[in-house]
């Protein structure tokens, strides 16, 4: 005669398990830290074997990206060159500065200096690890605690802002992106006039930008906002996390919402998050 | 030396999906090796080691990742019950039916993930959700042929055939 199975049991079980999940989930989510030796073990063993293996896709990658993306490149490659025969008469980088002034000429020169930034020391760091996961969007680099680094302090590359840092080992540290919807920045636009228009931008990893092309983060405005196509936008310094006037990116495409009150700006990220090596963490958290 | 090559495997599936999946990619979207690996032994094994099994690997998905402790332990076990459970109710040596195996069971197990993010409060919309849970199901999919033959030869014949303490 087979076991008779107690229904009410097993959905109390159930219940309770859940519960404890969700619980023990909120005690532990992004941005909390909490002693876990085990990872930190872990990071430490594989982090070498992951940075090779990083780098070996990598190169993977860009030696085989005409192989797996023929129409794509085909495509740029047609596209490359119309730009050329348009650039070979026209001087673009000064139709950019007359276009955007001042502050698309620092962007220009390569590295962006921001006197918010200066007051703060910065670490240059290496990414080890991409988020093994496809739901959130972090990198590992390879300082941590050690170094000085703690929780919340912003992280920058060449050209902008990256992300801050969540998560802290001795040697390594986990960066959310400024990709994913959980990491919102609060960011001004300064249009061609030097006007400011504040907002927060939110990343879309999570929203269209998997089905359409629309843009890696949006800003929503008030319609009678004066923000227009190619304005740049910083961070506003606003909410503690990011110093101020550090580049977030370009608005790519400005969208009215159905109600008519409200627009949406598509901004296009001025950092290139696939292809990140190298970031800066800045200290601004009192790590020494 | 069985357990030893489980373990491998399951930091294998950790390293890798952070790594050589992250230029594999198809839309962000990457495969769940971990919860492959854990239906694959799911597949194989009785009820009691395949939840220890779940377990053992959640808790170490887990810990690994670092943050939201329990998210993967309680999808992996789930993963874990549902597998043993379909394959006693279909012909596992059916390839069809394991490929149809693999896509419920990993398109469930993501759905627990997105609910349990939901239940902490995530910023996530139910639609991209079920996308993205769908995504990463038809790539779990995608690597069966390429895994499955290799690893149930090896459970049924192999290094992970369970050898009882009399045969050691």
């Amino acid at each position: 005669m087979g076991r008779r199975i107690n229904k009410t049991g097993i959905a109390v079980l159930v219940f309770f398990l859940l519960l404890a999940v969700l619980v023990s989930m909120h005690l532990t989510e992004l941005g909390k830290n909490f002693p876990n030796p085990v990872s930190e073990t872990m990071q430490f063993v594989l982090s070498p074997v992951e940075k090779v293996l990083l780098n070996f896709g990598s190169i993977v990658k860009k030696n085989t990206r005409a192989f797996w993306s023929f129409y794509a490149v085909e495509q740029e490659n047609s596209s490359l060159r119309q730009q050329v025969d348009q650039l070979t008469g026209d001087n673009l980088k000064l139709k950019e500065q007359v276009l955007a002034g001042i502050r698309f000429e620092e962007l220009d020169q390569g590295i962006f200096r921001s006197p918010a930034l200066n007051m703060y020391t910065k670490v240059g760091a290496s990414v080890i690890n991409r988020n093994p996961t496809a739901w959130y969007q972090t990198i590992t680099v390879n300082r941590g605690s050690r170094d000085g680094v703690a929780i919340g302090d912003p992280v920058i590359a060449q050209l902008g802002l990256v992300g801050k840092v969540v998560n802290i080992y001795a040697s390594t540290a986990e960066i959310l992106l400024i990709a994913d919807s959980e990491a919102q920045v609060g960011a001004l636009v300064r249009n061609d006039s030097g006007t400011a228009t504040y907002g927060i931008v939110q990343g879309t990893y999570k929203h269209s930008s998997r089905l359409a092309a629309e843009g890696t983060f949006q800003m929503l405005f008030r319609r009678e906002d004066d923000v227009n196509i190619s304005d740049l936008v910083l961070t506003s310094g606003l909410g503690g996390v990011y110093p101020k006037d550090i580049p977030v990116g370009k608005i790519k495409q400005i969208s009215l919402d159905s109600s008519g009150l409200l627009k949406t700006a598509y901004i296009e990220p001025l950092v290139d998050f696939d292809s990140l090596e190298e970031v800066y963490i800045v200290k601004a958290n009192g790590g020494t | 030396m069985r357990y030893l090559l489980i373990l491998g495997m399951l930091i294998s599936s950790f390293v890798l999906q952070g790594t050589i999946f992250y230029y594999w990619d198809w839309s962000g979207i990457k495969p769940d090796l971990v919860m492959l690996l854990v239906i694959y032994i799911a597949l194989h094994s009785r009820p009691l080691t395949a939840v220890l099994w779940g377990l053992s690997a959640g808790i170490l998905e887990d810990l690994y990742l670092g943050h939201f402790i329990g998210m993967y332990t309680f999808t992996l076990v789930a993963a874990a019950l549902l597998s043993y459970w379909l394959a006693q109710r279909w012909y596992r040596e059916n390839f069809l039916f394991i490929i149809l195996l693999v896509f419920a069971v990993s398109f469930a197990g993501q759905l627990i993930v997105v609910f349990l993010s939901l239940g902490v409060g995530l910023h996530w919309y139910i639609g991209n959700g079920l996308g993205v849970a769908a995504g990463i199901a038809i790539y779990n999919v995608i690597l069966v042929p390429a895994t499955y033959p290799f690893i149930h030869r090896s459970f049924l014949h192999g290094w992970l055939r369970y050898r009882p303490k009399y045969e050691r």
